[in-house]
C-alpha cells in the first residue's frame, strides 16, 4: 500500500512538471472533429459491411439491409461506422497494452528517470509531442501518455454501447481519434524498448538477420518465440548468452517478436510471418514454443500439444488455459513438461523463463528428435492422402486465398507436385482447408509436397534500425522537393497477401528502382526479404537502411510503424518550421497537403493493422490495402468528379486557389499489384509539389500504368498546373493530349507552351493548407 | 422455379445449363444476413440487362483466361458499357472498338452510390450494374455496398454465386459457366444499342 502511494506521488510529480503547450494538447473526443469533418468532407466513408444483421444487443438481432434502422435507432451506415471503430479500439489497445506491460516493467527495473534515448534526434517523441503538447525525456514522462491513451480508449469504447452515439459521421472522427491513439501507444512501446534494450538507433547500416523456414540447424534443440513482446525472450537471449549456449542451441522467432529478437541479439534468426506460425508448428522442429502477445495462434496449445511441444506462456493477456507456474521450481515444471503431464505452463516470472526455456529445449530437443515427431506425412501416406480427394472443393471454399487446392491434388496423384509448391508461396497457413470431408489434412499435405523449396527458404532481413535520424531527413530535403526521391511508400502489416510473398517483394523492387524510398515494417518487412535476384542477393542485400533515394529502410516491428507518421511530423517540423507541440491539426494538414507519403498494407488481416492505417490517415497518408482490405468495412474515398470546385489556402496571401485531388483518396484497397503500382504513384502527388517533382510524379505515374495496365491513366491530365509539371521525356505527346483533355488549360500550338489555367494560378504556391493558422509562426 | 422451355444445354458436351443450382455462398463464410441474391437462370440475367437504361459491366483481374475474355469483349460489343477494374484492363487494350473504362472497385463502389455522379463516360449514372471475373471476396464485400446504400440493381453473373447482388448463378463448373454467359450473350441485342 505504502509503496502504492509513493508510486502515485511520483506520477503527479512527474505530470506536474511536464510542460504542456500547443492548440490540442491532449485532445479529447471532440477536440479535432473539425480536422476529422474536413477528412470526412474530402474522403467519404463508404461502408462494406460483413454483415448486414446488428446483434450487439438483446434488442436484437436486427436486420439493417438496406440502412433500415435497428430496434435500438441504428441504421446500418451507423452501425457500420461503429465496428470500424470498434476494430480500430482494439488494434489501439493492442498496442497500448504492450506499451503499458513494457514501461511498467522497464520503470520497475530502471527507474522513472531512466533517460529516452533513440539517437541523434530534436524530437524525442514526434507522436508524443504533437498529441501530448510536451516532449518526453525519460520513461516517467511516457505514464501521463500511456494514462491518457488509455482513459481515452475507455471514453471511445462506451460510445459504442447502445443509446450512446447515434452518428455515423461522429463515430468516424471517433474512428480516427483510436487510429491516432494507436500511434500514441506504439510510440511509447517502440521507444521504451529502445531505450531500454539498447536496440539499434537509426543505423541505416544494422546488420542482416537469416529469415526463412530453412534457415535452422534441425539436429540442434530449437526455441521459437512467438509473438510481439520481447521481454520475456530477452531473459533466455540474456541466459544463452551468460552460459555460451547459442552454439547448442537455436532460437528464432516467429511474427514480430522475431524482430525484437535480432534487434537484442543478432545471433538470432527469423522464422517469418504469422502465416508460417501453423506451417512451422506442424513441421515439428520447434522443441518449445514461448508465446508472448498479439499474432498467437489461438490453438497453437492444441497443436502443439498433438506434437509433444512444450507452450511456454509469458504473458497475462495471453494464458491459453495454462496453470500458472511462476512460483514453482523450475525442475518441477521441466519434469512436467518432458514427462508430458502438462502441455505447457503460464509463467510471469521472467528470469525464471530465462533460465527454463534453454534447459527445458536441451532436454527434450533430444528427444523429440529421436521419436522424429512431426505431422507432415510419410511419402506413402502422402500419396494415399492426396488419392481421397473426391474434388469437392470444399477446402478452395473454406480457404481465405481460394486456392485451387483439388487441382494441385489430381496433380499429385499423377506424380507432379509442381501445383502444392505454387500453393504453397501462396498459402497463408490459415488451416482451415482441414475441414476436409475426406478427412484430408491439406495443409500438411501441401507442405509435404513443398519440402523441396520449404529446405530452400533462405533469406535475409535488415534488423530494425528504430527512428530516421534529423540529419537523413535534413540531407534528404532537396530530394523530396525535387521529386528526385518521388515519394516515401511504407510497405507495412500483416501477410494476408492477395499473391503470396512474391506480390509485396515485386512492388518493393519496383519503387526502390524508381528511386522512391521504401521503409518497411513487421510481417511486410520479413517477406520482402524471402525473395532474391539473379544474383542471389535479397532487397536487403542489393539496398542500404539509410532514408535516401530508393533504398529499403526496416523500422522494426509492428509498434516500429510510430517511426512512419513520427518521419512526417520531423518532416513538417524539421523542413517547414510548423511548431510541433500540440499542434496535431496544423501538422496533420501539411503532411496531407505536401508529404507525398503513402502506406501500403498489402496483406493487412488485424485489428491492428487498421488502427495502424486510420492513425495514418487522420495524419494525412493515404494509405492502400490489398483486396482482403474491402472486409475492414470501411474505406475514405475522394471524389475527384466533385473536386473541381473545391479550393485550398494558399499561405503565400490567404487566397483561395484550385487544387487537384491529392491524394485523391485516404484508405482505398487495390485488386492486384499492377493496379496497385500506379495507384500509389498517384497518391504520392500532394498539392504542395514543386513543378519538378510534379513532373517526375507523374512520370512514375504514367509509366506504371502503361508497364502494369497497358494504358495512359485516365486522369493524368488533372495533375498539370504549368508548363513545368509535364513530363519532359513526353512533352509534346502530353501537350497534344491536354489540349484535347483539359479545357481549364490553354495552350498555343504553335509554341507548344501552356499559356493560361482558368482553374489554377499559374505557379501555384508551394505551401497549400487547409485550415488558418493555429500557432504563431517559429 | 426453373421453366423447362428456360432449360439448355452446353454446345459440347450436352450438359443441362442449370444456373440455379449450388446457390450458397462460394466461400463458406460468407453469410451477410436474410436477404440474398435470388439465383437465376442466364435467360433471367440477359433479359434483365438488355431491358436495363444505363447499364454497366463491371470485370477485375480474373477475365484473362481466352474463354471468358472472349465473352468480355462481346458483351462489349453488344454496347454495354465496361468497366475494367483490378488489372482486367491489360486484357481489354486493344479492344478499341469498346467502351472500356479503368476504375477502382472501390472508388466505383462510391461513385455508383452516389446519384449525383456523372458515370465513367459523363451521360449519368447507372441504373443496373453486372459483373463477373473479380476476386470473389474482393467483388462479395464491395457490392454489399451498392445493396445496402444505392438504389441500383446488381445482377451477378459470374461463376460463384454472390449473396449481395439481387440475382445471381449459384456456384458452377467452367464449361456451364461459359455456357451460362453464351446465354446471357444470346439475350443482347445484337446490333450495337446506344445505352
Ligand atoms: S475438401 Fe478435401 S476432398 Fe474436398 S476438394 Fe478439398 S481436399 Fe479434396
Ligand atoms: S492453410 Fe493455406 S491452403 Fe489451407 S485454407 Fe489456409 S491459406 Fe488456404
Amino acid at each position: 500500500m505504502k509503496l502504492l502511494q509513493q508510486t502515485r506521488t511520483k506520477f503527479v510529480e512527474q505530470e506536474e512538471k511536464l510542460i504542456v503547450e500547443g492548440p490540442t494538447p491532449r485532445p479529447g473526443l471532440i477536440d479535432l472533429r473539425n480536422w476529422d469533418y474536413r477528412i470526412i468532407d474530402t474522403y467519404n466513408p463508404l461502408y462494406t459491411s460483413q454483415s448486414d444483421t446488428c446483434d450487439y444487443c438483446t434488442f436484437g438481432k436486427c436486420d439493417l439491409t438496406c440502412n433500415k434502422r435497428g430496434a435500438c435507432g441504428i441504421d446500418l451506415e451507423t452501425h457500420s461506422a461503429r465496428e470500424g471503430m470498434m476494430t480500430c479500439i482494439m488494434g489501439a489497445a493492442c498496442h497500448t497494452a504492450h506499451a503499458r506491460h513494457l514501461l511498467n516493467y522497464f520503470i520497475n527495473r530502471y527507474g522513472n528517470d531512466h533517460p529516452i534515448d533513440v539517437g541523434p534526434t530534436s524530437l524525442n517523441a514526434p507522436v508524443t509531442e504533437v498529441i501530448m503538447g510536451f516532449q518526453p525525456e525519460t520513461m516517467g514522462d511516457f505514464r501521463p501518455v500511456l494514462d491518457y491513451v488509455e482513459e481515452q480508449l475507455t471514453n471511445l469504447i462506451s460510445s459504442a454501447h447502445t443509446g450512446q452515439e447515434g452518428s455515423a459521421r461522429d463515430f468516424e472522427s471517433k474512428t480516427l481519434h483510436a487510429g491516432m491513439l494507436d500511434h500514441l501507444g506504439m510510440e511509447v512501446a517502440e521507444i521504451t524498448q529502445i531505450s531500454c534494450l539498447g536496440f539499434p538507433k537509426s543505423d541505416e547500416n544494422a546488420p542482416l538477420a537469416e529469415i526463412g523456414m530453412g534457415i535452422l540447424d534441425q539436429d540442434k534443440p530449437i526455441v521459437i518465440c512467438v509473438g510481439h513482446n520481447v521481454v520475456a525472450s530477452g531473459y533466455i537471449l540474456d541466459h544463452m548468452d551468460w552460459n555460451g549456449l547459442f552454439d547448442k542451441i537455436e532460437i528464432a522467432g516467429l511474427c514480430c517478436t522475431a524482430h525484437e529478437l535480432t534487434r537484442y541479439n543478432k545471433n538470432t534468426k527469423i522464422i517469418g510471418s504469422m502465416s508460417k506460425q501453423l506451417k512451422y508448428i506442424r513441421s515439428g522442429i520447434p522443441d518449445v514454443l514461448v508465446v508472448d502477445e498479439q499474432c498467437v495462434r489461438a490453438d497453437i496449445l492444441r497443436e502443439a500439444k498433438e506434437l509433444f511441444i512444450p507452450v511456454i506462456a509469458t504473458n497475462d493477456k495471453c494464458t491459453h488455459g495454462l496453470p500458472d507456474r511462476s512460483n514453482d521450481s523450475i525442475d518441477e515444471i521441466i519434469d512436467d513438461l518432458v514427462s508430458g503431464k502438462q502441455a505447457g505452463a503460464l509463467i510471469l516470472d521472467f528470469e525464471k523463463v530465462g533460465e527454463l526455456v534453454p534447459r527445458l529445449a536441451m532436454k527434450i530437443g533430444p528427444i523429440r528428435k529421436a521419436k522424429g515427431i512431426t505431422a507432415i506425412p510419410t511419402d506413402e501416406d502422402f500419396k494415399k492422402l492426396v488419392s481421397k480427394c473426391t474434388n469437392c472443393l470444399k477446402c478452395t471454399r473454406d480457404c481465405p486465398q481460394s486456392l485451387p487446392i483439388a487441382d494441385a491434388m489430381e496433380a499429385a496423384t499423377n506424380g507432379d507436385i509442381s501445383k502444392f509448391e505454387h500453393l504453397h508461396e501462396k498459402c497463408v497457413g490459415c488451416g482451415i482447408c482441414d475441414n476436409c470431408p475426406a478427412g484430408i489434412p491439406v495443409l500438411n499435405v501441401i507442405e509435404k509436397a513443398s519440402q523441396r523449396i520449404i529446405k530452400l527458404e533462405k533469406g535475409r532481413v535488415r534488423i530494425g534500425k528504430g527512428q530516421i535520424s534529423d540529419d537523413e531527413i535534413i540531407k534528404e530535403a532537396m530530394n523530396l522537393e525535387l521529386g528526385i526521391t518521388p515519394g516515401v511508400i511504407a510497405l507495412v502489416g500483416c501477410s494476408n497477401y492477395p499473391d503470396g510473398t512474391k506480390g509485396i517483394y515485386d512492388v518493393a523492387e519496383e519503387m526502390l528502382e524508381r528511386g522512391y524510398i521504401v521503409l518497411t515494417s513487421g510481417c511486410s518487412a520479413m517477406d520482402i526479404g524471402l525473395h532474391k535476384n539473379a544474383d542471389g542477393k535479397t532487397l536487403y542485400e542489393r539496398y542500404t537502411g539509410k532514408f535516401s533515394r530508393g533504398n529499403l529502410l526496416n523500422a522494426g516491428s509492428c509498434v516500429s510503424n510510430a517511426h512512419i507518421g513520427a518521419t512526417t511530423i520531423k518532416i513538417a517540423s524539421i523542413l517547414a518550421g510548423i511548431q510541433t507541440k500540440g499542434n496535431y491539426e496544423e501538422i496533420a494538414d501539411f503532411v496531407l497537403n505536401a508529404v507525398g507519403a503513402v502506406g501500403i498494407a498489402w496483406g493487412a488481416f488485424s485489428q491492428k493493422a487498421f488502427a495502424i492505417a486510420t492513425g495514418c490517415n487522420r495524419l494525412g497518408i493515404p494509405v492502400v490495402t490489398g483486396p482482403q482490405g474491402a472486409k475492414y468495412r470501411r474505406a475514405l474515398i475522394g471524389k475527384p468528379y466533385k473536386k473541381e470546385e473545391g479550393g485550398i489556402m494558399s499561405t503565400n496571401d490567404d487566397s483561395i486557389v484550385n487544387s487537384e485531388p491529392a491524394p485523391e483518396h485516404l484508405m482505398i484497397t487495390a485488386e492486384t499489384k499492377d493496379d496497385l503500382l500506379p495507384l500509389i504513384a498517384k497518391l504520392c502527388i500532394r498539392p504542395g509539389d514543386t513543378s519538378t517533382a510534379r513532373a517526375v510524379k507523374l512520370t512514375h505515374y504514367i509509366e506504371l500504368s502503361e508497364k502494369y495496365l497497358k494504358k495512359m491513366p485516365d486522369d493524368w491530365h488533372i495533375y498539370v498546373r504549368n508548363e513545368t509539371d509535364i513530363p519532359i521525356a513526353k512533352k509534346e505527346q502530353l501537350l497534344k493530349l491536354l489540349d484535347e483533355k483539359r479545357r481549364t488549360i490553354n495552350i498555343d500550338k504553335d509554341k507548344e507552351k501552356i499559356i493560361g489555367n482558368s482553374l489554377l494560378k499559374f505557379g501555384t504556391p508551394v505551401h497549400l493548407t487547409n485550415i488558418p493558422p493555429l500557432c504563431e509562426e517559429v | 422455379m426453373t421453366k423447362k422451355e428456360d432449360v439448355k444445354t452446353t454446345r459440347h458436351t450436352g450438359k443441362t445449363i442449370d444456373t440455379t443450382r449450388h446457390a450458397t455462398p462460394f466461400d463458406t463464410g460468407n453469410i451477410p444476413g436474410p436477404k440474398t441474391a435470388r439465383a437465376v437462370m442466364p435467360a433471367v440475367s440477359g433479359k434483365i440487362l438488355a431491358r436495363a437504361q444505363r447499364p454497366l459491366l463491371i470485370v477485375g483481374s480474373q477475365i484473362h483466361d481466352k474463354e471468358i475474355l472472349e465473352r468480355v469483349v462481346t458483351i462489349g460489343r453488344r454496347g454495354i458499357q465496361i468497366a475494367a477494374a483490378g488489372n482486367a484492363y491489360k486484357s481489354l487494350t486493344d479492344q478499341k472498338e469498346l467502351d472500356v473504362h479503368q476504375v477502382n472497385m472501390h472508388a466505383l463502389a462510391a461513385y455508383l452510390c452516389d446519384p449525383s455522379w456523372h458515370g465513367l463516360d459523363k451521360k449519368g449514372n447507372y441504373d443496373l450494374v453486372a459483373f463477373f471475373g473479380i476476386t470473389y471476396y474482393y467483388a462479395s464485400q464491395i457490392i454489399a455496398t451498392l445493396k445496402n446504400f444505392s438504389k441500383i440493381k446488381v445482377i451477378s453473373i459470374d461463376k460463384y454465386y454472390h449473396p449481395n447482388a439481387n440475382i445471381s448463378f449459384g456456384n458452377l463448373k467452367n464449361d456451364i459457366f461459359t455456357a451460362a454467359l453464351d446465354e446471357v450473350i444470346a439475350q443482347l441485342p445484337k446490333v450495337k444499342k446506344n445505352f
